[in-house]
């Protein structure tokens, strides 16, 4: 996962991309917790989460392979995760696996939480396939994100690809001197790069920090773009939350 | 498995942790700006920078194995624990919101683990040891690679709280696996850390020097503290350890309301390994411990 | 004509007490172009920075339109003299080049309408206009120094300051911000090595030799006597 993906999203006009990026985040919020928050054995209501999910995608024009393969790699470690619930949970055991049992309970929980994994995975699939980073921040800063958090995402988004790309280059300086060497001479050089490095990116603060000043900088970053919340924005919003918060009520109905 | 992902965790835990959350990071915002004024902007951003672009980077730990740094206690011993709780969590949004790791109802619970209990619990070791053992190089990296070990291994027994409070897994595996996972990992957080602030310290002193030294009145205050929590963690240990099932038991009906019915019968017959979970957990925790300490001792004898 | 800007015996020594200037005075008027030049380490970014009250003198004054800086001065200060920095990156700290023109004018109070429309106008006067939404990684050296530019020309100061403004840029670029720069009409304070640079943008010079001020008069009369700018340590 390199941090390049964030600038290679589709920024393709849908009705997705006309609600506001804070909307946006906020859809995104409201189902993942809807799904997560499924009980067990909600197994309609997690396939009609699916299915809203999937159509917001549709939407989106977000194609179903760039979706899969953007979630491929957190369900790989979601899988990893819970892999372990199979063995650990105490029950009838359904298979033996040399000294571990997978049980009847152990496999009911496993596919609980890989359902509520997967599900609650579209929505933030959706999110990055039609968000970039500046309206990402945009978005959390209307939604009241901590000022400090704000202005340190706002700052560290330029700050870095400045660091990646002094990191690369003092990585390349140290492999052109040191061809090889042990494992013990390899860690001692990373620890050089990654403190020279540290040492740049506070050094690059204090210049950043003049360079705000001398423009009027008194502490807060100013937001240049308002949002533009149409009334068409404010219902689908709205009417995708409730849908939701329906579907997952239901669950939970007696 | 310090991010948890989307689908582990109970409604009750998801909503207890955010709650959690949000009150520690309004404190932290507060902390933090009266500490670090209008430079709060750029420094924050920096040392972000810093940590996404340095959890990229894999240092080797020989026998194969690599690892990269989770960044924690490097931040609280930089900036302080409540910067640093701000950085780790500006950290955590972005992963859950654009790269999935961790998940997006999760947040709370990761931002609870990571951010504030691993930053916080590692500015308090930082400051409790830099108190006892001194202001010198050896003693600031050694107290650094105990508070990154310590933050490391509260962040797995957190995870794994909430693992047991969602119902989801009994309580000894849960911590076997992730509390006594996280406390390997500690080790290489421990060794990383510790080898990071030992260059800082030779290279760029300043970067470490804005601690203002404990006074007296703090370093009674740490003692107490510290003594609080080890107590407390003594007391909660030996009570679930001569009662296993009856915490079990509460913790499990605290965790699922009415009709989960999967946690009904909670654990009965799960059977403990020979000679007791608790005794070899101490052990294993007792070892890691001393690892860990003899390698940021021997990191930074190594080097004139 | 009267001094836009008046240095008056500005001394300044680092924090840990090395002096880096010595009693610099001279004085720029409004339109007027000078060069400052020196060797490295004469103290020029240290000057430059004094300019608009990032750094305070130890001893002396400086003065913008007859107003001595000060803390409640500053900020009126700051919107006369812009200052450009060496190194574009640091200046172009926003995920956009629209918001980075625009950071300077929101805050000096400009409405989010009013910052839109003006940054626009100077992306466009610049030849950025269609950079607007790019983040700076995503620009040319060129681009990036000419966009470091439009973030300060944004707020329509009165002195433009620059420091090394044609370092590690190609031929191309270094001479389409040359032209650029002659078609200003704000007076320009250009600290260089770039000696061809400046030839025929400014007309004066500032040479600082070891934080002193060793000349200050016509730019073609310096450049014309070899054995002067050789004693300042500007030629080999």
């Amino acid at each position: 996962m390199s941090f390049r993906h964030l600038d290679r999203f589709a920024q393709v006009r849908s009705p997705v991309t006309r609600v506001p990026a804070a909307g946006r985040v906020f859809g995104t919020v409201v189902l993942a917790l809807a799904t997560a928050t499924l009980p067990a054995g909600a197994w309609v209501q997690l396939g009609l989460l699916a299915a809203v999910s999937l159509a917001l995608l549709a939407i989106a024009h977000v194609p179903l392979r760039v979706a899969l393969a953007r979630l491929a790699w957190p369900l790989g470690l979601v899988l990893l995760a819970s892999l372990a619930l199979l063995v650990v949970m105490p029950g009838e055991p359904l298979a033996r696996l040399g000294p571990v049992a997978v049980t009847a309970q152990g496999a009911d929980r496993f596919a609980m939480v890989m359902g509520r994994a997967m599900v609650a995975l579209l929505p933030a699939v959706l999110l990055v396939s039609t968000t970039s980073f500046p309206e990402l921040l945009q978005g959390l800063r209307e939604l009241r994100v901590p000022v400090a958090v704000a202005t340190a995402l706002g700052l560290a988004y330029r700050l870095l690809y400045l660091t990646v790309d002094e990191l690369e280059r003092l990585q390349r300086a140290a492999r052109s001197r040191h061809a090889g060497g042990g494992v013990t001479r390899r860690r001692h050089l990373i620890t050089a790069i990654a403190a020279a490095t540290l040492g740049r990116a506070f050094v690059r603060a204090e210049r950043t920090h003049a360079a705000m000043l001398a423009r009027g900088f008194r502490g807060t970053l100013p937001l240049l773009h308002a949002p533009v919340w149409t009334y068409r924005a404010v219902l689908n919003v709205a009417a995708v939350s409730i849908l939701v918060l329906a579907v997952a009520a239901s669950a939970r109905l007696p | 498995m310090a991010h948890i992902p989307d689908g582990f965790l109970s409604m009750p835990v998801i909503a207890g942790t955010a709650t959690a959350s949000l009150a520690a990071l309004a404190t932290a915002a507060r902390r933090s700006r009266a500490a670090l004024g209008e430079r709060e902007g750029p420094v924050l951003g920096a040392v972000t920078a810093f940590v996404f672009a340095a959890q990229m980077l894999n240092f080797p730990l020989g026998i194969g194995a690599s690892a990269h740094l989770l960044g924690g206690a490097l931040v609280a011993v930089l900036l302080g624990p409540w910067a640093g709780m701000l950085v780790l969590f500006a950290v955590l949004l972005v992963q859950a919101l654009l790269f999935q790791d961790g998940g997006i109802a999760a947040l709370g619970a990761n931002t609870l683990n990571v951010a504030v209990l691993g930053v916080g619990s590692a500015g308090v070791t930082y400051r409790i040891g830099r108190a006892g053992l001194g202001e010198t190089r050896g003693a600031t990296v050694v107290a650094a690679g105990l508070a990154a070990w310590i933050s490391t291994a509260i962040v797995g027994l957190a995870v794994a709280a909430e693992l047991v409070l969602s119902g989801l897994v009994p309580l000894q595996p849960a911590l076997l696996l992730v509390g006594g996972g996280h406390v390997l990992i500690g080790i290489a957080e421990a060794v990383l850390t510790g080898l990071l602030v030992d260059f800082v310290f030779r290279t760029r002193p300043a970067l470490l020097a804005r601690r203002t030294p404990a006074a007296r009145g703090d370093r009674i205050r740490v003692v107490a503290l510290a003594g609080a929590v080890v107590a407390t963690v003594l007391v909660a240990v030996g009570f679930a350890s001569s009662q296993p099932d009856v915490l079990e038991t509460a913790l499990a009906r605290l965790a699922s309301p009415v009709g989960s019915g999967l946690t009904a019968a909670p654990f009965a017959e799960y059977q403990s390994p020979v000679g007791g979970l608790w005794v070899a957990g101490a052990v294993g925790v007792l070892a890691a411990f001393l690892v860990a300490w003899g390698l940021t001792i021997a990191v930074q004898r190594r080097r004139p | 004509m009267t001094a836009l800007v008046q240095a008056r015996d500005v001394t300044y020594h680092y924090p840990d007490g090395t002096p880096a200037l010595d009693t610099v005075a001279f004085t720029v008027a409004a339109g007027e172009r000078v060069a400052l030049l020196g060797p490295t380490g004469a103290g020029k970014s240290t000057l430059l920075q004094s300019l608009n009250g990032l750094l305070r003198p130890s001893a002396g004054a400086v003065l913008v339109g007859g107003v001595a800086v000060n803390d409640e001065t500053v900020t009126a200060v700051r919107r006369r003299v812009g200052l450009v920095f060496q190194n574009p990156d640091d200046q172009l700290f926003l995920p956009s080049l629209l918001e980075d023109v625009a950071f300077g004018p929101l805050n000096a109070g400009a409405s989010r309408a009013e910052a839109a429309t003006r940054s626009h106008a100077v992306l466009e006067a610049l030849g950025l206009a269609a950079a607007h939404d790019r983040a700076a990684h995503h620009l040319s050296g060129g681009e990036r120094r000419l966009a470091a530019l439009a973030t300060v020309l944004v707020s329509q100061p009165d002195l433009l300051v620059l420091d090394e403004p044609s370092g590690d840029l190609d031929a191309r670029s270094r001479r389409r911000l040359r032209d650029i720069l002659a078609e200003r009409r704000e007076a320009l304070l250009v600290a260089t090595h770039d000696l061809e640079f400046v030839r025929g943008l400014c007309s004066r010079a500032l040479v600082l030799v070891a934080g002193k001020l060793a000349w200050d008069g016509a730019l073609d009369v310096l450049l014309a006597d070899r054995a002067m700018m050789e004693r300042f340590g500007l030629v080999a």
